[in-house]
């Protein structure tokens, strides 16, 4: 990144802060002010909404242009020559986009990085095409050279994007070679504290930082899915490999598979719990959820409806005696934790429930089932949480 | 820990920016040590009520014949009845204006008691049909509920769902008179959407206007646009498409105007995108050749992207 790019995002991190904090009533107008101006932010940046369009008509824009040019190109080298022209276009053009013309968080610059990195693999990927013996050889060199890609990308921009493509691409390469599994688990490990450590630092920039955590959720997911029962029995990450070079795991490390599945997220949520890190709270909750209905995979000694509202309500249960527990202590705190919002966007929040509301508990204007000619009367279809209770 | 803010609360602090008494709390905060666990309780809340509702669908489906009828609704009953127990417990008194949050699982636990209430009335309706050939009323009677419910209650969530459960009473009673009539009517469901479109809008303007509940306008007047550009959306496929992709335009035009008037940059982007989505049909429809095609959408979304960053000149959505 740009020193000018990393101390713009360096004081965009703050004046966000200072906003919530305003927001929050924690501060005044005119502090708000005094913040914004000791921290100025020189990068043109856009609002969520408008970030989004922009990317969206961005990539629209970019692949059908890019679809006039293939249109253009007569045979499989000339294509590939002109993804890879067109990649090298887009770099200079993501250049131009976060160096003079100072975009950041605009939706046109994650487009143009990201396209580049994606034209840049289909180029290559059409031109060793023709070289290789099989697709089975193009695939490890594809998933290399994106995450190499993707990395310099993310370190050059400093976009989380990438930087979940690049872990991604890192552990799918892994997956390819014979002990993928192994690998998974020996390359989490080993990333994991590192990437705590970096997506801390203040030697980086927030941009970078983001970028690390995403890796960060990537590896422990990586590294959850490695030791998943589900995984080790239906061979899911052998899968990947060339068939053959990666032998399925054997029955004698199965119970250490079962103790993972269990305690790995625990071990997460503990850590989390234990060092105040809200984000991997959520992936140790989320790891959680994946355990139990892995278990349910395996034990049936109750009915799916009563696993469902009995976890609903153990859930409901939790949530209440935790919200009075912490309420509870000294300042409304314990440990560290508090219930209460703090600085969060009140608004935001309130939107993605309603829109979460809508779309998983809003009833399904259907006709009722098995309705036979003359019409009976009865039914209907309550569809709360998803479920089809048609009666 | 945000290292950068935590630097700058210091900085601000030793230049008397920020008073000591708040840079210390601001401090603790970017420092980690002090960390908010309530957007995780609401979200583990929100689970919970999702998965007591499924699991309760499935109970009712799965269990109808063998558990019999008394014991389903007594069940049933006694979960509406302590959820709404719990709720009348925290609930503020009543208020036309905002009321503030007294726990952070109230809008869950009312949300779950009203939804457990559809549930025992749809029961009722299946096993009992008191509503006889009118049973598509029943979703209006829920829809009423819910509506009461959220008034009551001061619950935005509860309100999204009385609008979208009226929305799907229309589209039930559409589906009967299609049946009814022996005719394929797609139409009618675009009717009865934009109307509720048009009544949801009217009533946004309403709440607004009235100074009642103003603060479930928006709730109202997004679901209503979407209804009536959904609608006229859906149309494009139709007999006279270029004619309902002018409707689409023109409707495009009034959203996105309002939006800019009213600095809400949600209405500029359903205003935005159903407006490309209305030229795009255009010239679709138009049967033009498909380099100019390729064209179109190779150069018009880069104007739109220059056009959003002169939009986001006049009006600054905050970052």
């Amino acid at each position: 990144m740009r020193e000018e790019a990393k101390r713009a995002d360096r004081h965009r991190e703050v004046r966000t802060a200072a906003r919530a904090w305003r927001r929050a009533g924690a501060i005044d107008q005119a502090t708000l002010a005094a913040i914004e101006a000791a921290y100025p932010d020189d990068r043109a940046r856009l609002g969520p909404v408008f970030r989004t369009l922009a990317f969206v008509f961005g990539v629209l824009a970019l692949d059908a242009f890019f679809g006039v040019i293939a249109l253009a190109t007569h045979g499989r080298y000339e294509f590939g020559v002109a993804c890879l022209f067109f990649a090298v276009a887009l770099v200079a053009a993501t250049e131009v986009l976060t160096g003079p013309l100072k975009r950041a968080d605009s939706g046109i610059e994650t487009a143009t990085a990201l396209l580049s990195v994606v034209w840049a693999l289909v180029g290559m990927g059409v031109l060793l095409e023709s070289t290789l013996d099989s697709e089975r050889e193009l695939l490890p060199l594809l998933l290399g050279a994106g995450a190499l890609l993707a990395g310099a990308g993310s370190v050059r921009w400093g976009s989380p994007v990438l930087a979940a493509v690049a872990s991604a691409s890192i552990f799918l390469l892994l997956g390819q070679s014979p002990g993928g599994r192994a690998l998974w688990v020996l390359v989490a490990l080993l990333a994991v504290p590192l990437l705590i450590r970096g997506g801390e630092s203040a030697a980086f920039p927030p941009s970078h930082r983001r970028s690390l955590q995403v890796g960060l959720v990537l590896a422990i997911t990586a590294l959850y899915l490695a030791t998943n029962l589900v995984s080790w029995d239906r061979h899911w990450l052998e899968s990947l490999a060339v068939p053959g070079a990666s032998p399925a795991p054997g029955p004698a490390l199965r119970p250490l598979a079962v103790v993972l599945t269990a305690l790995v997220p625990l071990l997460v949520l503990a850590f989390a719990v234990a060092t105040c890190r809200v984000l991997l709270v959520d992936v140790g909750v989320l790891l959680g959820v994946a355990s139990l209905v892995t278990l349910r995979a395996y034990v049936h000694l109750v009915p799916v409806w009563a696993v469902l509202a009995g976890s609903g309500a153990a859930a409901l249960v939790a949530v209440l005696g935790l919200r009075r527990w912490l309420a509870s202590g000294a300042g409304g705190e314990r440990g560290g934790f508090t219930a209460e919002p703090l600085f969060e966007d009140a608004g935001r929040r309130r939107s993605a429930e309603m829109v979460g509301a809508l779309v998983t508990l809003g009833p399904q204007p259907a006709a009722r089932p098995a309705e036979a000619p003359g019409m009976r009367p009865g039914g209907g279809q309550y569809g709360g949480g998803g479920a089809t209770g048609e009666f | 820990m945000n290292a950068d803010v935590a630097d700058a609360v210091r900085a601000l602090e030793r230049a008397g920016t920020l008073p000591s008494e708040k840079a210390r709390l601001f401090s603790r905060v970017a420092r980690r040590e002090l960390v908010s666990a309530h957007a995780e309780l609401r979200l583990v809340a929100y689970a919970g009520v999702l998965l007591v509702t499924t699991g309760v669908g499935l109970l009712v489906r799965q269990n109808l014949e063998r558990i019999g009828p008394l014991a389903i609704a007594s069940v049933l009953a006694l979960a509406v009845l302590g959820c709404f127990a719990w709720v009348a417990r925290q609930a503020p008194p009543f208020t036309w204006g905002e009321s503030a949050s007294t726990h952070l699982a109230f809008d869950y636990i009312l949300l779950l008691g009203a939804l457990l209430t559809a549930a025992l009335l749809a029961w009722v309706e299946a096993k009992f049909t008191p509503l006889g050939d009118a049973w598509p009323w029943h979703l209006l009677l829920v829809a009423l509920l819910y509506g009461l419910l959220a008034l009551r209650y001061d619950s935005r969530v509860v309100f999204s769902l009385a609008l979208s459960t009226f929305a799907a009473w229309r589209g039930v009673s559409a589906s009967r008179l299609h049946h009814a009539l022996w005719t394929a009517s797609p139409d009618l469901v675009r009717v009865n959407a934009a109307a509720c479109g048009l009544l949801f809008l009217a009533l946004g303007a309403l709440l607004a206007a009235r100074r009642r509940k103003a603060h479930f306008e928006p709730v109202a007047t997004h679901l209503g646009w979407l209804l009536l550009l959904g609608a006229a959306a859906s149309a494009l496929g139709a007999r006279a498409g270029s004619l309902w992709a002018l409707v689409l335009l023109a409707l495009a035009g009034v959203v996105a105007a309002l939006g800019v008037r009213q600095r809400r940059f949600s209405l500029i982007a359903f205003g935005v995108l159903s407006g490309y989505v209305a030229l795009s049909a255009l010239l679709v429809l138009s049967d033009a050749a498909a380099g100019l095609l390729f064209w179109w959408f190779s150069l018009t979304p880069l104007g739109v992207v220059a056009l959003l960053f002169v939009g986001h000149r006049m009006l600054q959505e905050p970052s």
